[in-house]
């Protein structure tokens, strides 16, 4: 349909709150952001510390990718500073951005919006678990800063209560993490069950919203079970009660299956949040409801119970008994099939839609892309004679990569864009943002794609120095590292200079259908003048271009509140009983 | 840079085949592992291309100009989601079971395999043929069966051989068991070219051999990298050792011969090289003022060291065995206590050998045993005063 020639846009505005509706202009003062239980200002919140962590991991990266480009080591004096930014690198990057990145800043943000409601079940929880993710970064930055960590993320026993590093600062930090976590998860999960509008069934659920109830079902059974292994940790460490430690009678292989059986679980929050982002984002940037809906919607909450089973797939080579071993092969083969269902879904949903390569929408295509390598290279893993060789080594270092940064960190940047408009108000600059996608994209195959290689021919992962014939594919991917860098700092440049120099943001920039599409730019501060209506959340026919206002209007309102209950006559694919 | 480029790049397609996947394949394992690889690799690929190529061909034939509408509302179509589902099941069952397959074959050690004794520990190795001959280096026999009794001392350490496909996480607290038959013998370069390297060796000044750099042992065999795939602390990236398959059983038992005694060597030389091959030099300098993890050997000897408890006890030869037994026993003060024990890995000759090589380290070595003698002599003219 042209432009322009829009037939009923029944007279609604482009959708620009007043100062005064405007959840950051509604009130104003530092306390009024540190004391807010606007789920709207905990996210922004989130998402400020969320990126500093983000920015110190990603500074420690690229020193450790500058000290390989010798195989001596380029740039530290000394092993033990090398290994203990290697570990400043992953902990930061795993327990301070990647695990609360998409849930707790995206997340707060968008979860009640998204699902039609004024706010999360309990916002004074949600002010509580930033505040104990700030209590959790300051501890562990700090222990990190004082005497140094040098265990690896996993502190692994018995190497991490033999060192004198500061194990137990940092452990204790990790713990109020996950309490963090856990109080995110909880609101979730009771946000959703709930706080639905009436005709907002479970099937008319943006997959958004599928994908963080599964991630909290995780956060909420799994993270106690780090807790509990970090204070056995502390335990043995500073009273020797013969756990872990085989000088007193304890197993180290008992650590391995106490961490592993949170950390294996933990991947899926990690990744499980971004495929709702890249469900949004393709369907939307498509103009086309997702294909096959409740696939995707149940191939979720299968990964979530799935992802407790797959835990001993980490620990083939340490000496399990053989018949443990093959089971947990099999369970492994298991995750991938609700993983690969996905990755064909969204393939689907673009067929005869109406894309547009909008910043966002490069993204998501990258991390189809990324991810599905990601996932492919996970199967020589979860092989057990190919596992042999390759277990720790670059090449689980690159397969962990792309799932966990070009699968979810990829998708945490395209959902910041798709969803920057939304949350600041501003329209950032689209031929930057694709610039900065296809940079990154580049810039990390050429990081890890070498390390693959490196992996075959048996390079070890966590090597301050290297044997010679390693030397090109490493400087290969310092080289592809930086690229990286400078990729993502293109993307903090668009945001950051939108903020200053954007244009208006209308509601609706990209011709989304589900509910945050229907409250201005940046929400009021109750989100939803009126209860919202609440219909199929892919439906795009309505959906029309206004280029008066560069914004997209529902052009009638299909939308009547529906009954509580869901009528016999609701198709299928809107959830209703066919 | 480019002529860098080009190298890599023609070293690239002379082994497409095989060595940018993999280095050699020289154990019974490996060509099972490759081709497990190469069967998953493939189907990867099948499914990948594919699917980017539709993925890339729907963004370029369905790209719109903004308020562009779709064109078809297929939302779910059952037959091609269960086609995805189970297909991929099957390549996935066919996967798992060649993985299993080829795990089972590695898992148990055949009846009569030759035995070494690996023991790992912060930062090195040392393999043990039984009768005292011990060494950093592993020796096996081609197409002969080893199977190793692997333990370590402090932490976690994992035994990996990429040329043979195997890795073994070695577990303080538990005995690790595994075993290969190597398929390809390690050659053996002719005197002249050894007698080369030796030189140059010598004229570098080096403590300790340099592998990467003479490409051989130091008995003149070519090699294959063995690594600690486990993070084990400060010198995980130098845990390394060499694989050496000899040709035949004679051979081996001729160079076990040549490691396991001293000989002719005086004591003092042995020691020193005990020093390197023990792995004492990765903790132990001989400067007067570089730590390097524990107490430099530099004037050792024959002086008084604080202990963390406050006392004070002199560096003589019981307290230098005791140290080398017992490590935890008596700590200097300001280390930590994280050197393993050496007992039963060390002879008596051995620790004689080490604590002669210490002596020379310390410029009251040589007057210590003086020292000794007066004081038995001061003991004597005390006795006699009684």
């Amino acid at each position: 349909m042209a432009s322009g020639a829009v037939p009923q846009v029944s007279g609604r505005d482009a959708g620009f709150v007043s100062d005064s509706e405007n959840y950051l202009k509604n009130s104003s003062g530092v306390l009024s952001w540190a004391c807010t239980l606007d789920h709207k200002r905990i996210g922004i919140m989130y998402l400020v510390g969320i990126l500093a962590s983000f920015l110190g991991g990603g500074l420690l990266a690229m020193a450790i990718r500058a000290h390989l480009m010798s195989p001596d080591g380029a740039l530290f004096e000394d092993n033990n500073t090398y290994n203990q930014i290697f570990t400043l690198h992953g902990a930061i990057m795993v327990f301070l951005f990647i695990i609360p990145s998409i849930p707790a800043a995206l997340g707060n943000f968008m979860v009640p919006v998204m699902l039609g409601a004024k706010d999360v079940a309990f916002p004074r929880l949600n002010l509580s678990s930033f505040y104990l993710w700030v209590g959790g970064a300051i501890f562990f930055v700090g222990a990190l800063l004082m005497n140094g960590l040098d265990t690896g993320w996993t502190f692994y026993t018995p190497y991490s209560t033999s060192t004198d590093t500061s194990v137990v600062m940092a452990t204790l930090g990790a713990f109020i993490l996950g309490f963090s976590s856990i109080f995110t998860g909880l609101n979730f999960i009771v946000t959703i069950n709930t706080m639905r509008p009436p005709g907002m069934t479970w099937f008319r659920m943006p997959l958004f919203l599928w994908a963080t109830y599964a991630t909290s079902i995780i956060q909420v059974l799994a993270t106690p079970v780090l807790g509990i292994t970090l204070l056995l940790l502390i335990a043995e460490k500073t009273m020797h009660i013969g756990i872990f430690d085989p000088e007193f009678n304890g197993d180290p292989v008992t650590f391995q299956h106490f961490f592993w059986f949170y950390s294996h679980p933990a991947v899926y929050i990690m990744i499980l949040p971004a495929f709702g982002v890249i469900s949004e984002i393709v369907s939307v940037h498509s103009h086309k409801g997702i294909f096959g809906y409740r696939f995707i919607a149940y191939s979720s909450i299968a990964l979530a119970l799935l992802s407790f089973l797959v835990w001993g797939h980490h620990m083939f080579t340490s000496g399990m008994s053989h018949v443990t071993v093959i089971v947990f092969s099999a369970l492994t083969f298991t995750v991938s099939v609700p993983s690969a269902i996905k990755v064909f879904n969204w393939v689907a949903t673009m067929y005869k839609g109406a894309i547009s390569l909008t910043t966002p929408m490069c993204y998501a295509l990258s991390f189809l892309f990324l991810f599905t390598i990601g996932g492919l290279t996970g199967l020589f893993l979860g092989t057990i004679s190919t596992d042999l060789h390759l277990h720790d080594t670059y090449f689980v270092v690159a397969h962990f990569h792309y799932v966990m940064m070009g699968g979810t960190v990829i998708a945490f940047v395209g959902g910041l864009f798709h969803w920057w408009p939304k949350m600041s108000g501003k329209m950032f600059n689209e031929a930057w943002g694709r610039v900065s996608a296809v940079v990154v994209f580049i810039g990390f195959n050429m990081t890890f794609f070498p390390q693959f290689l490196l992996g075959n021919q048996g390079m070890p992962r966590r090597y301050a120095s290297y044997d010679p014939e390693f030397a090109w594919l490493h400087q290969l991917s310092s080289i592809g590292a930086f690229t990286l860098g400078i990729g993502l700092l293109i993307a903090g440049l668009v945001l950051l200079h939108s903020i200053f120099n954007g244009k208006q943001a209308p509601a609706n920039p990209w011709g989304g259908a589900t509910l945050e599409w229907h409250c201005t730019s940046p929400p009021p501060f109750f989100n939803f003048k009126n209860p919202p209506a609440v219909g199929d959340p892919y439906e795009f026919d309505n959906v029309e271009y206004d280029s008066a206002t560069d914004n997209y209007v529902f052009t009638d309102l299909p939308r009547e509140r529906v009954p509580e209950k869901t009528p016999e006559s609701t198709p299928a694919s809107a959830g209703g009983q066919s | 840079m480019l002529a860098k480029l080009n190298q890599c790049t023609s070293g690239l397609w002379a082994d497409a085949a095989h060595k940018l996947w993999f280095p050699d394949q020289a154990s019974t394992y490996a060509a099972e592992s490759d081709s497990t690889y190469s069967m998953i690799l493939w189907v990867s690929i099948m499914f990948f291309v594919p699917l980017m190529i539709v993925m890339g061909y729907f963004v370029l034939k369905y790209k719109k100009a903004k308020g562009g509408k779709a064109t078809s509302r297929l939302r779910h179509h059952n037959g091609l989601e269960i086609t995805w589902t189970v297909v991929p099941c099957i390549f996935l069952v066919i996967m798992f079971v060649r993985g299993s397959w080829g795990y089972l074959d590695m898992s148990i050690p055949p009846e009569g395999a030759r035995q070494v004794d690996v023991t790992a520990y912060k930062w090195a190795w040392s393999m043990d043929y039984g009768n005292g001959a011990i060494h950093p280096e592993l020796h096996v026999v081609l197409d002969q069966p080893t199977k190793m009794v692997m333990r370590s001392t402090d932490v976690l350490h994992s035994f990996f051989v990429p040329a043979f496909r195997i890795k073994r996480d070695i577990v303080p607290g538990r005995y690790n068991i595994a075993w290969f038959e190597a398929t390809m013998a390690s050659e053996k370069i002719s005197d002249e070219e050894l007698a080369v390297i030796l030189a140059d060796h010598k004229e570098s000044g080096d403590k300790q051999w340099d592998y990467d750099r003479h490409q051989v042992t130091e008995d003149g065999y070519r090699y294959f990298d063995l690594f600690c795939a486990e993070y084990c602390g400060q010198d995980h990236s130098t845990m390394q050792s060499y694989v050496v398959v000899h040709e035949t059983q004679e051979d081996l038992d001729q160079w076990i011969k040549k490691i396991s005694s001293r000989g002719e060597t005086p004591p003092a030389e042995y020691g020193e090289k005990l020093y390197k091959l023990r792995n004492c030099v990765g903790c132990h300098s001989l400067e007067a003022n570089k730590i390097v993890v524990g107490p430099s050997f530099h004037n050792l000897f024959g002086y008084d060291r604080e202990l963390a408890t406050g006392e004070k006890v002199l560096g003589d030869e019981q307290y230098i065995r005791e140290s080398i037994l017992d490590p935890k026993a008596k700590v200097v003060n300001g280390f930590n206590p994280q050197m393993p024990s050496f007992k039963g890995q060390l002879s008596d000759d051995d620790i004689n050998s080490l604590i002669a090589f210490i002596k020379q380290q310390s410029d009251r070595g040589s007057t210590a045993a003086d020292l000794a003698e007066e004081k038995s002599a001061d003991e004597k003219a005390a006795d006699a005063a009684e």
